[in-house]
């Protein structure tokens, strides 16, 4: 049962894509195509949930490159946490792409690479070796290139190319490692704690600078410093609804294939307290004060988000670099939160653009008036993203700072991770809070029309599901934080 | 029951822009009620049956519960809100009237309530900061309700303010989390008992301060208070006298008496340095107000002054001082709401700037009569409420280490008399200037008059006989109660 929908959850999206791009039975309502789609998206929530339940830990083999590269899947419990929040917030930006791609062309291959790029996350996230999961995070970034140059502009067509340079430059920069790692660990597979040779054919030391390559290699899709340039142009560039899924989710796929670099093949005992963690922390810190500081100067919404999931990210990776349980801990949470944040405010400030074309923050002035059920969600969803109990920001930032705090392998991290996350929050203040604020209270003349998104289910449910999730989450983690825990406690 | 009450606000508040009101007179009749109602629940809490174990919510982590208990200086600060709430709920029916979007003032007035509640009855350091961090965001939308540029610069300062402020609580809120991982409930005398003062505590103790500093408006995190004057006036009169910067005062008392403890700061930079700060800006206060002639930013920046003597007064670490900020606490409540209702009504009839209402008193004999009152007893005037509390302020500095006592003292002093000139000149001015022209004044709306004058008069019957509400104070400064 489990490999049968670990299997589904894959094929699925890659069969109903490549159906949609060839059937022309399909394309000839807009309704038919969405309700195919629709319904592969809810079936494929169905199969992440039963590849979750049925787990038993199996690894599947696909096929064998050579003897000791094997492509294999596996659903353990970490790739069970990521394919499950990514099969959700697709289900959910896919739902509000209905609408929205309906004023956009080419939605036919839109809803095709959509379908795709879901199949190629899954499979990412269930990769039980290296190899498999370096095959499937080209395959993303090859994927989701169809969302940047989308709109075929000038823009786009240069954000595109800067994304594929970026990231296979990243993903070649993380192969370096898979190399060296093929020689000096015991088993292609994953496995909790690493499985480092204890007689390595290079010095640890070349092993060291090899693995702070690659970790940084990996980290580009998640865009830290200083490999972030591609981030805030690619991701605005596309339809809201992919920027949406692009910042929210597939920035993910970079942080999953850190963890599975530190905590699955070499073992964080073998990292800790080097120059590499101190490195890195000491990156992601940069990366999440730069990327406010940017926030803050951005104009224009989508890129104003797009440089906020720069810092946010790092958030993420800064914890996992700590490797300590609760810092670890703190990052899954923040992951799921970021996810459904991240998503929700791209799809309000879509929906924006869409209903009326403001693409400036300084337009969204009285903005409330014109769309208050739009601009309510977008303001739920800044209080978590800046971490103001009770909505869930607050509980993530407080485990990774807790981590920090509670066992520093490094004396100066202990209060500096603390404090760059409170500068950042409250920059992430600075950057969220205005436009709601100019929308709900500007007092100039506005036109008042009701241009009814709370009416139009493409828009309300995904916005209230997410605006819902946050508040709820963020008050009753329990659930979250019991499967968190036991796996950080695992992992260090 | 305690919780119920703290919901009953927050839901019939939200409640209002969802209700079809007839007009205007039965949408504040619905908000009198609901805050009226709040009151009796807060009453029935505190005087027949107060619950003597904490309540857990909910744990945000197992280390993070949200739990509500009422002590000593719960009930304390829950009656202060409770008596004023109801009163100013009757002003703001009187006042609101001539501006728009009335349902979301009331609306956010009475969620207020419900979350002033929570501040006083949290019974750990994670429930008061979440209640902390909602007051903020929930008196936000209050202060930029005219929508003006300079009401939204307003808010957008004090916004600001607030997060940089509970963003230093929260590092020391990490501080005690490693110190003591599931130990931050309120105790009479501090959590920390069990340590040897430490530096490093101490600076935790210093991050607070400057956090929760920042509503208690202490040099140089004040600025945002006279600015946030543009308020509408029943904001200005009980958020920006008592519900919000009381908040920040009572946040303090907490972490000093009740997380860190007296034997922990004592004789340290964590007691000297917020102690300068507070004496510092008593006087800088003042002098701002006599500076300022516009009323309500001079009523302002007199606030500013007079919370800082409240500050003072926690940081003497004596229990003669956690006593006399208790009383200052009360008193200058009932002294400040008053004047900015008053003050309100003023402005209502064009009279913002502090020379127009010279010659007031003939036309508004009441509304007057209870300013020149608040006027004399913040100035200190014997035996109004003013001169009992900073006596009990001044006898409690001089158990410090000199030369504190003396710059307490002389602070002191430097501000009565400071406070003479902006406040009691003025009303002087009241009774023997001349009427300035142009501006017609009247005082027939009962629903100003009466809150003015019933609290006046409560601030009367205090001061004649203030062995009335002393034994509770002194009950519990002695952690008896």
């Amino acid at each position: 049962m489990s490999t049968f929908s670990l299997i589904f959850a894959i094929v699925l999206p890659l069969l109903g894509g490549i159906v949609l791009a060839a059937s022309p039975a399909l394309n000839q309502e807009r309704k038919t195509r969405n309700i195919f789609v629709c319904a592969i998206l809810v079936i494929e929530l169905l199969f992440c949930a039963m590849a979750a339940i049925f787990s038993d830990g199996k690894i599947v083999l696909l096929f064998r490159f050579s003897e000791a590269l094997p492509i294999a899947l596996k659903a353990d419990s970490l790739s069970l946490i990521f394919s499950n929040v990514m099969a959700w917030m697709w289900c959910i930006s896919g739902f509000l792409s209905f609408e929205y791609m309906s004023h956009e062309k080419n939605e036919r291959e839109y809803y095709a690479f959509y379908l795709l790029t879901l199949s190629s996350l899954i499979a990412l996230s269930f990769s039980a070796t290296l190899v498999t999961m370096y095959l499937f995070f080209e395959a993303v970034t090859f994927l989701s290139l169809a969302f940047v140059l989308h709109t075929r502009s000038k823009e786009a067509i240069a954000s595109g190319i800067k994304y594929l340079i970026y990231s296979i430059a990243g993903a070649t920069m993380g192969l370096l490692a898979i190399f060296f790692l093929a020689r000096n660990t015991s088993t292609p597979y994953f496995v909790l704690g690493g499985a480092l040779n204890a007689n390595l054919s290079v010095s640890s030391d070349t092993l060291l600078k090899i693995l702070f390559i690659s970790i940084i290699g990996f980290s580009t899709k998640a865009g830290m410093f200083p490999m972030h340039g591609w981030l805030p142009s690619a991701h605005p560039v596309a339809p809201a609804p992919a920027s949406a899924v692009l910042s929210g989710v597939i920035t993910k796929a970079g942080v999953l294939c850190v963890i599975r670099l530190i905590y699955y093949s070499v073992g964080p005992n073998f990292l800790r307290s080097t120059w590499v963690q101190a490195a890195l922390i000491s990156l992601s810190l940069i990366t999440i004060f730069m990327g406010s500081v940017m926030a803050l100067n951005e104009k224009l919404m989508k890129k104003r988000l797009a440089y906020s999931s720069v810092s946010q990210l790092s958030y993420i990776l800064c914890g996992i670099f700590l490797m300590d349980a609760s810092a670890v801990e703190g990052s899954f949470l923040h992951l799921v939160y970021h996810a459904i944040i991240k998503n929700g405010l791209f799809l309000c400030a879509g929906v924006i653009i869409y209903k009326t074309g403001i693409k400036s923050v300084d337009e969204y002035k009285g903005l409330g008036k014109r769309m208050p059920f739009v601009m309510t969600c977008f303001t739920i969803l800044s209080l978590g993203l800046i971490g103001i109990p009770p909505t869930g920001g607050f509980v993530s930032k407080w485990y990774i700072a807790e981590g920090a705090l509670i066992h520093p392998h490094f004396e100066v991290f202990t209060w500096l991770v603390p404090v760059i996350l409170l500068i950042s929050a409250l920059l992430t203040a600075a950057y969220l809070l205005p436009p709601s604020i100019h929308a709900f209270f500007y007092s100039g003349d506005t036109q008042l029309c009701d241009l009814r998104c709370r009416k139009n289910i493409y828009i309300a449910l995904p916005l209230t599901l997410l605006s819902v999730a946050i508040v709820v989450f963020g008050i009753i983690p329990t659930p979250f934080i019991r499967v968190f825990e036991s796996l950080a406690k695992l992992m260090n | 029951m305690l919780i119920f009450t703290i919901l009953t606000p927050v839901v019939l508040g939200a409640f209002i822009p969802f209700i079809r009101f007839k007009d205007r007179k039965q949408m504040n009749m619905y908000s009198l009620l609901s805050s009226i109602l709040t009151s009796l629940l807060v009453f029935w809490l505190v005087f027949v049956s107060a619950p003597s174990e904490k309540l857990t919510l909910f744990h945000i982590t197992a280390a993070l519960p949200i739990s509500f208990g009422i002590d000593g200086l719960g009930k304390l600060f829950l009656l202060i809100i409770s008596v004023l709430w109801p009163l100013t709920t009757l002003y703001a029916g009187y006042y609101m009237e001539h501006y728009e979007k009335q349902k979301l003032f009331f609306c956010f007035f009475t969620i207020c309530y419900g979350i002033s509640l929570g501040i006083a009855s949290s019974a750990n350091l994670i429930t008061l900061y979440m209640f902390y961090e909602l007051l903020t965001l929930i008196t936000l939308p209050l202060v930029m309700h005219d929508g003006k540029p300079t009401s939204i610069k307003a808010g957008l300062r004090y916004m600001y303010f607030s997060l940089g402020g509970t963003a230093l609580a929260f590092i020391g809120l990490m501080y005690i989390i490693s110190y003591s991982p599931d130990m931050q409930d309120f105790i009479y005398g501090g959590i920390f008992t069990w340590l040897a003062p430490s530096n490093s505590l101490r600076f935790a103790y210093l991050l607070f301060f400057l956090g929760f500093g920042v509503k208690a408006a202490v040099f140089p995190m004040h600025s945002w208070l006279p600015m946030a004057s543009v308020a509408p006036t029943p904001v200005t009169a009980l958020l920006h006298a008592v519900a919000v910067v009381k908040s920040g005062v009572f946040a303090i008392m907490r972490i000093t008496w009740y997380i860190f403890g007296v034997g922990l700061i004592e004789k340290s930079f964590a007691q000297y340095i917020p102690l300068l700060l507070a004496a510092f800006t008593i006087v800088y206060g003042s002098i701002l107000s006599v500076k300022e002639q516009n009323i309500k930013r001079r009523l302002a920046y007199s606030t500013v002054s007079n919370l800082s003597y409240i500050v003072l007064s926690v940081l003497l670490l004596n229990v003669q001082g956690f006593f006399g900020a208790m009383q200052h606490m009360v008193y200058h409540a009932l002294m400040k709401i008053s004047l900015f209702m008053a003050s309100g009504v003023y402005l209502l009839h064009g009279a913002s700037n502090i020379r127009q209402i010279k010659g007031a008193a003939k036309s508004m004999p009441f509304t007057s009569a209870a300013f020149m009152l608040c006027a004399l007893a913040i100035a200190g005037i014997p035996p109004l409420l003013g001169f009992q509390s900073k006596w009990t302020i001044g006898l409690a500095s001089l158990s410090l280490p000199a030369p504190y006592p003396v710059i307490a003292v002389i602070s002191l002093l430097i501000s009565a008399i400071l406070t003479c000139i902006y406040l009691v000149v003025p009303a002087f001015n009241m009774y023997f200037g001349k009427p300035s022209e142009g501006i017609e004044l009247h005082e027939k709306d009962m629903r100003a008059l009466a809150p003015i004058v019933f609290i006046a008069a409560l601030a009367l019957v205090i001061s004649l006989a203030p062995q009335s509400i002393n034994g509770f104070l002194s009950q519990i400064a002695n952690g008896t109660m």
